[in-house]
């Protein structure tokens, strides 16, 4: 999508993903386009750290997707990595214009099966949005750091005026 | 133990008015084997009772009655059991109607089978 119009979609995801994160308690979530653009995060505190899990996220998404063309497995919903404290999901959005990936981390204060309830409803909301419908895709997988760089300064940009 | 578990789903969705049953793990709120109607969100159901339970054990515990034995809801349109052990969970789906004599009896007899 265009950078003019993440103002506002990056405007219109905070409630619904600030919904799933009390919901579901989980504890870090960042939101990202296939093309690494930050769209919403919570519960980081650095640049460096969104922009570390963005591009490992856009990269573990598009091997995934990969090996299930290769498995002819024929995609796949989500994937999770069970930690000794910490559990990883990761799941795409399917979206009217392309899948958003959301990356989210929890604890023993939530469950696979809580995270997975709430993010099918976050992916109905999500879906909904009127700003995604006349969002224009993306298709230049080339502008990925482009992209990371302009939507981590928007991100922490909106966070720090809403803060002040 | 899978045989276990679907002969102890088995007896409990034959006792008249139960809708469905599932034994689910508590840790993940996934469900390890279900018998439950179709039009049943199986997933939501185990996730959201999992975590119910959790809290309300925990809270049994706090409050200082000890560990909990049968969590009961009692609904508009029907009654949701859950009982289990530490790590492993059965709910049970059953109409107002249903004998809950008969639901709870069978509920502990599936629960002694996990242990």
């Amino acid at each position: 999508m265009k950078r003019t119009e993440l103002p506002g979609l990056v405007q219109a995801l905070r409630a619904p993903i600030d919904t799933f994160v009390r919901d579901a308690r989980v504890r870090i979530v960042l939101l990202i386009s296939t093309s690494g653009q930050v769209l919403a995060q919570h519960g980081f505190t650095a640049r460096y750290e969104v922009m570390n899990v963005a591009s490992l996220a856009a990269a573990a998404h598009a091997s995934s997707r990969a090996l299930a063309e290769l498995t002819r497995s024929g995609g796949w919903t989500h994937l999770y990595h069970a930690g000794r404290d910490r559990q990883l999901f990761l799941a795409t959005l399917a979206t009217p214009i392309h899948p958003l990936i959301l990356v989210s981390i929890f604890d023993g204060n939530s469950s696979l099966g809580l995270v997975q309830f709430f993010f099918d409803r976050l992916a109905g909301q999500v879906a909904a949005l009127p700003e995604l419908a006349s969002a224009t895709p993306s298709t230049d997988q080339v502008s990925f750091e482009h992209d990371l760089e302009a939507g981590i300064e928007r991100i922490f940009s909106t966070e720090g005026r809403t803060a002040g | 133990m899978a045989d276990e578990l679907n002969t102890a789903l088995d007896r409990l969705s034959h006792v008249p008015g139960v809708r469905g049953a599932m034994i689910v793990e508590i840790g993940t709120g996934v469900p390890i084997v279900e018998e439950i109607e179709a039009s049943v969100a199986g997933g939501a159901v185990a996730a959201l009772a999992a975590a119910l339970y959790q809290r309300t054990a925990e809270a049994a515990r706090s409050g200082g009655f000890g560990g909990l034995e049968v969590m009961h809801l009692e609904a508009e349109h029907g009654h949701v059991l859950v009982a289990g052990t530490a790590e492993l969970a059965v709910i049970v789906l059953a109409d107002p109607d249903a004998q809950l004599g008969m639901v709870r009896l069978e509920t502990a007899r599936a629960v002694e089978g996990l242990r």
